[in-house]
């Protein structure tokens, strides 16, 4: 495998909890402008993998190359000075929180008076006005709390926070799984413009049908390990559903 | 449809709008509850107790909220941040009590107080290190610390109050006379809570403070050192308890081993009238001064208005469920 090819790549990850294999050994990488769909069952290690990944677990064994060199995250915070960045579900954001503050919080904007610093307020009432017009939410003001938004402009407002902050790897988790039909193609949507903009995604999920339509890749693990690793377009949303579950199991093929 | 429904249904919709606008604004400010509590009890008090409406009277008050709301100041920012601190009455015997035991043995003053504030500091960063490393519930941790403070100050001077009548100008700065009957601790009171509000809602690190009691996973996702935020929260809050101490030390020219007790209570009392949610992420520093200012005017309005003080405490613990249910609804509103 060529060290260009990969924005990150992590090799022969293991990771223990309390002598219980989580994660027996997995590969995974995503290229750039890549939409990789990570799929599997409840505990069959996509969050085990996805914390690693951004810093929050150490691995028992295994490295993570970014862009070709090696990293060690001893926390969060130095995933995400890489340009790693994660949207959890129903972690993205802080609901009694105005979405200015939202916006920009552990990233705020100031301006130096004398040895202080205090928040820019024009420029985050200015700047998040702007990624909620090209987003498409409309707000009577962006010192509203959140808990006024539905939970897909909430996923919207999260993915186009990380946006502006320059990210270069995305990770979605679990974005859609509580969102209606329409709002679930808005954020897709949104994916999508995630891509075009030259960013790279890792979506998890453990439905097949919400990633089909904008994955690339689909990586799917099961019990620790990975069992199937396919081109979008070498296999059937229906074959990936039935992997998922454990119905068949396949010889690893078409391996990118 | 006729033009005229259309019409009529589209006004309805702009009223529902025009009242939109405004509860939704209001719910942007947690101290609207807290403001409404104040100007009942300051208008029932001016209309039914005689001399409240004089100088002396509001100078009273004035006292009473400043080293009540000292206190609450670092409760509100501990609680906006996500956790409880019970231990502040008994820091703030112990540090009068350390002040007072050093001034009493000839060392200089600002050396004794600078050495108070620095082991209530001390009291504050154990009581942080244990909740956040331990991630224990800050309830239980700060319940033991002020129990534990409590005993030693009790078995240290074995019961009895300490008198030191001399005064100083360290004294004086922190609880002199003013003219009018004010003391100092009200300007010391004020000053503090401008730059607590400013810290809470004009710096990166008061956005740490909402962000770590409102959602602490989200913010540590954020990149945003929740444990330390928290950990800071609880240093100055017990800085804040022990400042207090010895602000109340100076005026009385004594302490008893006693002195706080009780002061928790009032303290969060003060915080969850202005505004503040006891679970966190959401609160103000200026509802919590209104709240300081109801507790002070209670206190001092009672008396003025010949009822036993005996009620003081009836009566603020009516206006404390009284000021939660309006901030409820208005926080439900919309």
């Amino acid at each position: 495998m060529s060290e260009g090819r990969w924005l990150v790549e992590m090799r022969g990850i293991v990771k223990r909890f309390d002598g219980v294999e989580a994660l027996a050994g997995v590969d995974f990488a995503v290229g750039y402008q890549e939409v990789v769909g990570l799929l599997g069952d409840n505990g069959a290690g996509k969050s085990t993998l996805i914390k690693i990944l951004t810093g929050v677990y150490p691995p028992d064994a295994g490295e993570i190359y970014f862009e070709g060199r090696p990293v060690r995250f001893r926390s969060p915070r130095e995933a995400r000075a890489l340009g790693i960045e994660t949207v959890y579900q129903d972690l993205a954001l802080v609901e009694m929180m105005s979405i200015a503050r939202n916006f920009f919080l552990g990233r705020e904007p100031v301006q130096r008076v004398g040895p202080f610093s205090f928040l820019n307020m024009r420029e985050m009432e200015a700047v998040t006005r702007r990624v909620l017009e090209e987003i498409g939410i409309r707000v009577r003001s962006v010192w509203e709390p959140v808990s006024v938004l539905s939970g897909g402009e909430r996923q919207s407002i999260a993915i186009g926070r990380a946006l502006h902050f320059g990210v270069r790897l995305l990770i979605l988790d679990e974005p859609t799984s509580a969102l209606s039909i329409k709002e679930t193609r808005k954020v897709l949507g949104y994916v999508e413009e995630v891509r075009r903009r030259g960013l790279s995604v890792i979506f998890i999920t453990h439905n097949i049908y919400h990633v089909y339509p904008v994955a690339d890749r689909l990586v799917i693990l099961s019990h620790g390990r990975k069992i199937g690793d396919f081109r979008k377009t070498d296999i059937s949303p229906e074959m990936v559903a039935e992997l998922i579950a454990g119905g068949i199991t396949l010889p690893e093929e078409g391996k990118p | 449809m006729d033009p005229q429904a259309v019409e009529a249904r589209g006004q309805a919709r702009t009223r529902l709008w025009a009242r939109g606008i405004t509860l939704a604004e209001l719910r942007r400010y947690p101290e609207v509850g807290a403001l409404a509590g104040f100007l009942a009890v300051f208008f029932g008090f001016a209309i039914v107790a005689p001399h409240f409406l004089t100088l002396g009277s509001l100078a009273g008050i004035m006292t009473i909220a400043a080293e009540l709301g000292l206190v609450a100041v670092g409760v509100t920012l501990l609680m906006i941040a996500g956790e409880f601190d019970l231990s502040v009455g008994s820091v703030l015997g112990v540090s009068a009590m350390v002040f007072a035991l050093m001034a009493r043995a000839g060392i200089p003053h600002l050396l004794a107080f600078l050495a108070a504030l620095a082991l209530a500091a001390a009291i504050g960063a154990l009581n942080g290190w244990v909740v956040t490393r331990g991630r224990l519930p800050s309830f239980i941790v700060t319940l033991g610390s002020m129990m534990f403070w409590r005993g030693v100050l009790l078995a240290v001077t074995g019961g009895f109050p300490i008198a030191y009548e001399e005064q100083s100008l360290l004294m004086f700065v922190l609880s002199g006379r003013l003219p009018g009957g004010f003391h100092a601790s009200a300007l010391w009171f004020l000053g503090v809570a401008l730059i607590a509000t400013l810290v809470l809602t004009r710096t990166p690190f008061g956005n740490a403070i909402f962000a770590s009691g409102g959602n602490p996973q989200a913010a540590r996702a954020l990149g945003v050192e929740v444990a330390r935020v928290k950990q800071v929260g609880f240093i100055l809050t017990a800085v804040l308890a022990g400042l207090t101490g010895i602000i109340q030390f100076s005026r009385f020219g004594s302490v008893d081993p006693l002195r706080g007790e009780g002061v928790e209570l009032e303290a969060i009392a003060a915080t969850v009238t202005g505004g503040t949610l006891l679970t966190g992420g959401y609160g103000s520093v200026i509802g919590t001064v209104l709240g300081a200012l109801i507790v002070g005017m209670v206190r001092n309005g009672l008396v003025l208005a010949g009822a036993p003080a005996y009620w003081y405490r009836a009566f603020i613990g009516l206006v404390l469920v009284g000021a939660v249910i309006i901030n409820l609804r208005i926080r439900r509103s919309g």
